[in-house]
């Protein structure tokens, strides 16, 4: 058990001070989520579709969905009823729903005439919104939004306590996509794994070139032992990985993470044990360096390309959601968007992960029969 | 077990069994192939506790071979290894605690430092020396805080070395241990190799060198294509073929070898890059019979010497060629 932690600690002491693997694993995908943001982050113009929904049809209302109008970056729809609003929400033809309760009108003439007196003040009424947390920034906007309406409303109303009030509600799994950070985010953590696995391949035959796997089989440590200290080295990174990425995303990017956290690491670990497994599959056929750097490469780059990472798989012609369809990080990528931002699924959560762990043991059992230490 | 040899000297010893009873490597008809090719054919030899014993033989004789076998890090095909009183092919675990191995030309992480690395190999072993200790003794103290990427070549083998030693082992194998040092860096390896030896270790050592294995051995085997040809200590191995010094000269054109072979004293003969050499028992006779006929062909021996048989007088005799770096 020393000798595993021991070698674990020279594993990562070797990694840290090689700034080159520093830098492929822990600053490209920094530099990727970055390039992202400024890409999808900033500066498009909102133009947000706001469902109206009003039940009250009082001219108190029309003055308020006037107010709506006038901040200029919502788009009123008008809608018939609050199930059709959220229907087209669900379809992706409207971003949020604000639903105008009926009696609305009523508080506000109750709170004009009762002004100044505070014995009598009037019951408040509450502004149902329905905004979908997997588009964080759109969500945030829009409630932003409407908040900023109702305050202003009552301070033209100087009520006290407050006549009008927003309840915000959220509406899972629309069909429309995630925003730009809400999907990339945990597409390139899912990049970063994959890479971070398959690249394990690169030193363990540089090792076996280098005879060192050979010189360390002389002494008596169990190879187990050597196995799981390159593991747990890789497992370390990934969970440091994990939190930079995450962490970027959600303080620089405002991506909401919506899911359980033990079940996000869990996949994150998963993933990372997959992908470390398929390394080992790679380095059990490459023979040189070389070889390695090319398979690696052969390996990476189109599940990089084809497994939804940098464009929606619903996005892609036939023949591509083909390919897609048996590439590992599909799933991992569906697996932390569909947790982390309540991505809409490509495959259900649990299939994802059988597939995933599928993958895990096909790759165990093929290094187990080919993986040669000299 | 004589094949390739030209020679018609005596036999060398069958079996290259030991005297005395301690024997700490024993190892018969061992085998290993690669394909059709054996790279050890049946192969049979015992050291000694406390010997420096060496395989000696070029490139691709089946040294390395044999020693990682003993090491217990490849697997034989055929044949019986006794490594330190146990069995090397079951007991391996075992005797990779009680043995010291320096492989070739090994660099282990770059990243790490001197004294990191000789602590983590500790960690491998159920007991192990003070890293300091080894440190100063492999003569290390300024390189300890350097990562060994930055180590020369001699550094790297000293480094190398400590590792081999970290378990405080009682047999010890150096796989080519002075191949790609310079001179000095290659006297400090053979003091060092005596030192050890001092303190009571076993040494097999792999080399193509002979000066090397003239020094620092106290027997050694010839080995080629998988066979060991003779087996000895160098006088042994010198002695039992060549009572005779060798008579050493540029090849004379029209000079035939039948007719050198006859010269006075002359008992064999052989061809080194366009040398001839002649072993002889009376060094005067020979040299007046090659100067006379050489003559008599209006030509004259460039480069003509005398000298007493060496390793490599009996490698060329076992095999018909020079073991050559």
């Amino acid at each position: 058990m020393n000798a595993l932690l021991r070698l674990t600690e020279a594993n990562i002491k070797s990694f840290v001070r090689d700034r080159a693997a520093l830098f492929w694993t822990i600053a490209f995908p920094v530099m990727f989520v970055v390039l992202f943001g400024t890409l999808f982050g900033g500066s498009n113009t909102p133009d947000y579709r706001l469902g109206w929904v009003d039940l009250d049809g009082t001219p108190a209302a029309q003055q308020l969905h006037d107010a709506f109008a006038s901040t200029k970056v919502l788009s009123l729809k008008p809608q018939t009823g609050e199930s059709a609003a959220l229907d087209s929400m669900h379809g992706g033809q409207l971003d949020a729903v604000v639903v105008v309760p009926k009696g609305y009108g009523g508080a506000v003439a109750a709170a004009r005439s009762a002004t100044g007196d505070q014995a009598a003040a009037p019951g408040s009424v509450a502004l149902v919104l329905y905004t979908d947390p997997s588009q964080s920034t759109t969500a945030g906007a829009v409630s932003q939004i409407v908040n900023g309406v109702a305050t202003g409303v009552n301070q033209a109303l100087a009520g006290r306590p407050p006549v009008l009030t927003v309840t915000g509600k959220a509406l899972q799994g629309s069909s429309g996509e995630l925003d730009g950070a809400s999907y990339f985010v945990p597409s390139i953590l899912a990049m970063a794994l994959m890479q971070l696995g398959v690249f394990a391949a690169i030193p363990l035959v540089q090792d076996r070139e280098k005879l060192i796997l050979k010189r360390l089989g002389a002494t008596p440590l169990p190879r187990w032992t050597l196995v799981g200290s390159n593991v747990l080295m890789r497992l370390l990174i990934a969970l440091a990985q994990t939190a930079l990425i995450l962490g970027i995303g959600i303080v620089a990017l405002g991506v909401e993470v919506t899911g359980s956290w033990p079940l996000i690491i869990g996949i994150v670990l998963l993933g990372a044990v997959t992908f470390i497994a398929l390394g080992y599959v790679i380095a059990s056929f490459a023979r040189t360096e070389e070889a390695a750097n090319g398979i690696t490469q052969v390996v990476q780059v189109p599940m990089m390309f084809l497994s939804g990472i940098f464009f929606p798989i619903a996005l892609m012609p036939s023949w591509m959601k083909g390919i897609a369809t048996i590439l590992p990080l599909t799933y991992l990528g569906d697996a932390l968007r569909q947790t982390m931002v309540g991505g809409s699924p490509f495959v259900p959560l649990a299939v994802g992960l059988a597939i995933l762990a599928g993958w895990l043991v096909v790759c165990l059992a093929i290094s187990a029969r080919f993986f040669r230490w000299q | 077990m004589l094949q390739g040899s030209t020679s018609a000297g005596p036999s060398p010893t069958a079996s290259g069994h030991l005297a005395t009873g301690d024997a700490v490597i024993r190892v018969q008809h061992l085998t290993k192939h690669y394909g059709p090719l054996a790279a050890v054919d049946g192969i049979s030899f015992e050291v000694g506790r406390g010997e420096v014993f060496g395989l000696l033989g070029p490139n691709g004789a089946g040294k390395t071979t044999t020693v990682e076998m003993l090491e217990g890090i490849r697997e034989a095909d055929g044949g019986e290894l006794t490594v330190l009183g146990l069995d090397a092919r079951r007991d391996r675990q075992r005797i990779k605690a009680r043995i010291g191995v320096q492989l070739q030309t090994v660099s282990l992480y770059p990243h790490l430092t001197v004294r990191e690395l000789i602590e983590l190999f500790g960690t491998f072993f159920p007991r192990h020396l003070p890293v300091g200790d080894l440190i100063k003794a492999l003569d290390l103290e300024e390189k300890r805080e350097a990562q060994t990427r930055t180590l020369s070549g001699g550094q790297r083998q000293r480094l190398s070395v400590a590792l081999a030693l970290v378990n405080d082992p009682e047999l010890v194998f150096l796989d080519e241990p002075t191949t790609g040092l310079d001179p000095a860096a290659r006297r400090s390896l053979w003091d060092l190799v005596k030192g050890l030896q001092g303190e009571g270790k076993s040494i097999l050592l792999t080399t193509h060198y002979m000066d090397e294995a003239e020094i620092l051995c106290d027997r050694l085997a010839i080995m080629d294509h998988g066979h060991i040809l003779d087996l000895g200590t160098v006088d042994e191995l010198v002695g039992r073929r060549f009572h005779e010094r060798a008579v050493r000269f540029d090849r004379v054109d029209g000079l035939d070898d039948a007719q050198m072979a006859a010269f006075p004293g002359v008992s064999h003969m052989a061809h080194e890059d366009g040398l001839v050499l002649l072993y002889t028992a009376d060094v005067p006779a020979t040299i007046g019979a090659v100067l006379a006929a050489s003559e008599a062909l209006g030509a004259q021996p460039n480069d003509l010497t005398v000298r007493r048989a060496t390793l490599e007088d009996v490698f060329l005799d076992l095999t018909g060629r020079a073991l050559r770096d």
